[in-house]
């Protein structure tokens, strides 16, 4: 790990315009910033801890809205009875990930930020294409772990478990930039697809702080499910997962959201599942048929065809465990 | 019937649970580990490896030299360029000759973290074609033929033949403390601070390669987070390496690895390619076995033979037959070299021999519990070098107990009911599988003559103090050692120390291997234990000592009068005594995702006498959970002869939540020449759980015969039943 200064910010707003200054770095719960540090994929010269940040370890309903501050963690969020109530999944999402420690430590908006966990990408040692290198090295080499949609020319998952519950709240985070202004963005334009920029994952600028992620009630927020297999049962990353919210009226669907997460490389709306299941009474063929569905699209790699049966099989059960 | 296991006498200390000696420290973060430690004017070293699997160093360049870097390549080798074990083939750094990749070439040093890892270093390399495919490899480290009876007389008495071939891959040892060491500049030699399992065998090749007498060679083992036989040779390398860099920059060295580095680099298990050919009666009795067993030693002899030994001695699983073949290679190939690791060649032969007895068990149609039932060895049967087996033989109580504990029979037929159902509705499978096998303690053969181990008990003013090499890393020797002595002295265990394993201070007791620590090492204190007591009569400590001034009691392996091996035919008694155990683990399929969960283990283990009843339980635990990995989870991927997922996100090692509720028994069938009747528990747990696990797959309807069975491979396989079904 580079040696570094570390500073402790006294507001979002110090922050910003700390981290603005060349080769800074935001900190919340540092769990993949340090990965990062160790590993030699982020040297920063400066670390600008926010832990002193008054107030930012809150969840707050605003307005109806969940307000999540950046030091919430992803145990205080899992533990949270409005969210368990009302945005069931993305709770669940929270309280699935990592492992305990990792969870007590870990903030949901760092999560949302985190790094994709790609075996290339994370050796230092080698040149991806996402660290600037010519090729994505998993198009030929060891794909099991990757992406099973757009993959063609970076096949990294979306590493975050929070992120596809949160979207389908149609969620946003708040930021500030070190120039002082504010903006919020929604996390369906959050999230950078490799074809518009294969080197970054979101389009926050450099020293742009999150202040908030900004969960919007819906309807159907106790019918959400999530969902995610792991090769380890803690401490590991999915193998694949996914969020679904259906709103109901009587036992037919009026609305429906699907969104995958560690299947590509942002989070992956499933609109046509959508489509199919609104009007129907939910059982197990309508779920099967809906995340057929889902998988129509899917081009999996030499090594990762296994995601696209346990992909099928986990969204039926999502289906139905949301209702 | 055998003989009643004759009741030993009350025992006060051993077989009591107390709080394990360095329990504390550990638990509240005093326990200093290599890295804690700090010494003036202390270097951090580096380590640049090779890039390619095979191939010659021509030259290497360097950017820009920050002021303050020390450098050592071959030529800095004061002695031979070699790291000394069983050959000495393995240079300690390239001179030209590459054979794998992540070869240690140059070292660096420098005080400062960020300008050591700043300075750029290119090897010019010639690459040549590297050999990674073990069966292709014509090059053997060694060979050995075991054979009893006569081969063809036993497949003509058989009536059916059943044979089958079956993998094992690599395995990591993952200690959670990766390799480390500090090598400080003495006036006239050096001294090592390090975490490892075996200080003389340190000591032993620094000698050489520095060429320095061995009292100039000072080893002192640091607290060690966990070696599980990883720390048994690799400390011997990166040691050599800190002493170098020590020795040319005159200042203390630190040299750690972290992760990466040390998954890349060190040794793993070996992988294994095992053939079984076995006659049978109609009633399951074996007539003829024939075994050919192939590892993969990588590209250095390292510890091969010894683990090739152990694998070919186990590889006839705990059954009795009387004509028997058992060919065994060790080839090279251009991998980084494996080496020794929990169970030592014997995970790799026991998983073989037990999937194929269920193989067996199916050909014949009959009961694999009757197969195993009929076939166990029993007091009085010979092993495969025909070694005949004393009272202490287990199989059998061993087998019979898992089966009641798990209720094996009724949760199979259960099972079978459950299954059926599932397969029509695609719900999850379930299966139960089961594996006898055993494991001898000590080293093989006339490995302990030759060690000819030393051990010494100090008289102090309170008590006494054991002074032993043999290493506390994490399975509790010392608690164990004290206990021994502390019975047979019939003293309460605080008046018993334990002195740090420092080369200066304590005898050659040996490596801490081979479950030989408990086993050897503690009959050789306790007969110190003996010695010490009649000294003293009737006097306190204190009395001595004031009296007569110091004493200490030195004691040598004593060789066991009926024991004889012939090392150039492999016969004789492999092994003083050996533990037996048998498994049971049930398991679930998800049949649509492929996720297999083990839902219950029982694991039932004779160890002769446990010492310390907790700390073995925890063998059995943390070696079930490590074998079962072995079987569905840990997988070391190699491309191009590294290992591609060296990170712990990718190889996935299990975690508590993976690790299902366990019934352990132990069983104490005691040993005449252990300490209390004590065998060995280090090793035995992991042989089980991988074939007992694959056979519960089996049980399920899958046929698997290679691990590890990640769920990619399950998933596969669940595919092809599916459409066999339909
Ligand atoms: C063993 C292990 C297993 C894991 N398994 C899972 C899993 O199953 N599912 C899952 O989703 N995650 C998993 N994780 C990831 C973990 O949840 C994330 O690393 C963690 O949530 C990141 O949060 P943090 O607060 O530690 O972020 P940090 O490391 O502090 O920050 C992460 C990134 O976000 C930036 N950042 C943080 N906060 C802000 C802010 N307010 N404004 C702007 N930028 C900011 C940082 O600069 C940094 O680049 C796992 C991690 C580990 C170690």
């Amino acid at each position: 790990m580079k040696r570094f200064e570390f500073v402790e910010a006294s507001s979002l707003a110090q922050a910003a315009k700390l981290a603005a200054q060349p080769n800074g770095a935001v900190r919340a719960g540092g769990i993949d910033l340090m990965d990062l540090q160790k590993e030699h994929l982020a040297e920063p010269d400066r670390v600008i801890s926010i832990r002193r940040v008054p107030g930012a370890a809150e969840i707050r309903e605003e307005g109806g809205a969940l307000v999540i501050g950046p030091l919430v963690t992803l145990a205080q969020l899992a533990s949270h009875p409005v969210a368990l109530a009302k945005w069931k999944a993305v709770a669940v999402a929270a309280g699935e990930a990592a492992s305990p420690q990792v969870r007590n430590q870990a903030t949901v908006i760092g999560n949302l930020l985190q790094r994709p966990r790609c075996w290339y990408f994370r050796n230092e040692l080698l040149q991806c294409a996402r660290k600037g290198g010519p090729d994505c090295l998993s198009q030929e080499g060891e794909n099991r772990y990757h992406a099973i949609f757009e993959n063609k020319d970076c096949a990294i998952v979306h590493a975050s478990n929070v992120s596809p519950a949160a979207m389908l709240f149609d969620g946003s985070v708040k930021t500030v930039k070190a120039d002082g202004s504010r903006r919020e963005i929604p996390l369906a334009k959050l999230f950078v697809k490799p074809e518009v920029d294969i080197t970054k994952e979101h389009v926050l600028e450099a020293g742009e702080v999150v202040e908030a992620l900004v969960l919007p009630a819906k309807a159907g927020g106790d019918h959400s499910s999530f969902l995610a297999a792991r090769e380890k049962s803690a401490f590991d990353w999915p193998l694949f997962s996914l969020a679904v919210r259906l709103e109901m009226s009587g036992n037919v669907v009026k609305a429906a959201q699907i969104v995958f997460g560690a299947a590509a490389p942002t989070p992956l709306r499933r609109e046509k599942a959508e489509a199919a299941l609104v009007g129907k009474a939910i059982d197990e063929a309508t779920a099967r048929a809906a995340a057929a569905l889902c998988f129509e699209d899917a081009t999996p790699m030499t090594q990762n065809g296994y995601k696209v049966a346990m992909g099928t099989a986990l969204t039926a059960r999502a289906i139905l465990a949301a209702v | 019937m055998p003989p009643r296991p004759r009741r030993p006498r009350p025992l006060s200390v051993v077989g009591t649970s107390p709080p394990r000696l360095e329990g504390a420290a550990k638990v509240a973060g005093t326990a200093r580990y290599v890295d804690d430690l700090e010494f003036p004017g202390l270097l951090l070293g580096r380590t640049i490896r090779s890039t390619v699997p095979r191939g010659e160093l021509l030259g290497w360049s360097m950017g820009r030299r920050p002021r303050g870097l020390h450098v050592v390549s071959a030529a800095d080798i004061p002695g031979r360029n070699a790291i000394a074990l069983l050959e000495p083939d393995q240079p300690c750094l390239v001179r030209r000759e590459i054979r794998h990749a992540a070869e240690p070439v140059l070292l660096l040093a420098h005080e400062d973290r960020d300008a050591l890892a700043s300075v750029a270093v290119e090897l010019r390399e010639r690459p040549r074609k590297a050999q990674l495919d073990v069966r292709a490899s014509r090059s053997f480290c060694k060979e050995i033929l075991i054979e009893k009876g006569n081969l063809s007389r036993g497949f003509a008495r058989a009536d059916r033949i059943v044979e089958g071939e079956y993998t094992t891959g690599h395995q990591e040892q993952l200690y959670v403390e990766t390799q480390g060491v500090i090598a400080v500049p003495e006036k006239d030699g050096v001294t090592i601070y390090g975490s490892l399992q075996c200080p003389y065998y340190v000591q032993k090749a620094l000698v050489e390669l520095l060429s320095l007498p061995p009292e100039r060679v000072r080893i002192i083992q640091v607290e060690t987070g966990g070696g599980f036989g990883g720390k048994e040779e690799y400390p011997s390398m990166i040691a050599g390496h800190a002493a170098l860099l020590a020795l040319k920059s005159g200042r203390p060295v630190k040299l750690v690895y972290d992760r990466s580095e040390d998954m890349l680099a060190t040794t793993k298990r070996h992988p294994s390619i095992v053939r079984h050919k076995t006659g049978v009666r109609r009633d399951g009795s074996l007539t003829a076995m024939q075994i050919d067993v192939l590892l993969d030693a990588g590209a250095y002899v390292t510890l091969s033979p010894v683990v090739l030994s152990r694998g070919v001695l186990h590889a006839a699983g705990p059954y009795r037959c009387e004509d028997v073949q058992i060919l065994g290679r060790a080839a090279m190939t251009n991998t980084p070299p494996n080496g020794a690791f929990r169970g030592f060649g014997a995970p790799q032969t026991q998983f073989a021999v037990e999937v194929h007895m269920e193989r067996i068990a199916e050909a014949l149609g009959i009961d694999p519990l009757e197969l195993r039932r009929r076939n166990a060895l029993r007091p009085g049967d010979t092993t495969a070098t025909g070694q005949r087996l004393g009272a202490d033989c287990s199989a059998l109580p061993c087998l019979e107990s898992a089966v009641r504990r798990s209720r094996f029979v009724a949760r199979r037929r259960a099972i079978e009911k459950h299954n059926a159902k599932a397969r029509v509705s695609g719900g999850p499978l379930r299966g139960i599988g089961l594996a006898l096998f055993f494991h001898g303690s000590g080293f093989t053969g006339a490995g302990e003559v030759k060690l000819a181990s030393r051990a010494a008990l100090e008289l102090t003013p309170t008590g006494a103090r054991i002074l032993v090499a043999s290493t506390e890393i994490g399975q509790g020797t010392r608690t164990i050692l004290s206990q021994i002595v502390a019975e047979e002295l019939g003293w309460p265990l605080s008046r018993i120390e334990v002195a740090d394993p420092d080369t200066r201070e304590v005898p050659d007791s040996g490596p801490t291997v081979a479950s030989r620590t408990c086993m050897i090492v503690g009959e050789i204190l306790r007969r110190c234990a003996q010695s010490l007591k009649r000294a003293l009569g009737r006097m306190t400590p204190r009395q001595y000592l004031a009296k007569n001034g110091p004493l200490v009691v030195t004691e040598q392996y004593d060789r066991p009068k009926s024991m004889h091996w012939d090392d150039v035919h492999y016969r004789g008694d492999a092994y003083g005594a050996y533990g037996y155990g048998c498994d049971v683990i049930e398991l679930e399929i998800d049949p649509v995702t492929a996720e297999v969960r083990p839902a219950e283990v029982t694991a039932v283990q004779d160890i002769g006498r446990a010492i310390h009843p907790v700390l073995a339980a925890g063998q059995i635990e943390g070696g079930t959970a490590q074998g079962i990995a072995f079987a569905l989870a840990e997988e070391v991927v190699m491309r191009d002869g590294r290992m591609a997922n060296a990170q712990l996100t990718n190889y996935a090692v299990p975690t508590p939540l993976d690790t299902p509720p366990m019934q352990v028994e132990i069983l104490e069938f005691p040993y005449g020449h252990g300490p209390f009747g004590a065998k060995g528990v280090g090793e035995m747990p992991i042989d089980g759980p991988s074939p007992a696990v694959v056979n519960a797959l089996r049980h399920a309807g899958l046929d698997i015969r290679d691990i590890p069975a990640v769920p990619e491979r399950i998933a596969g396989l669940v595919d092809s039943m599916r459409g066999a079904a339909t």
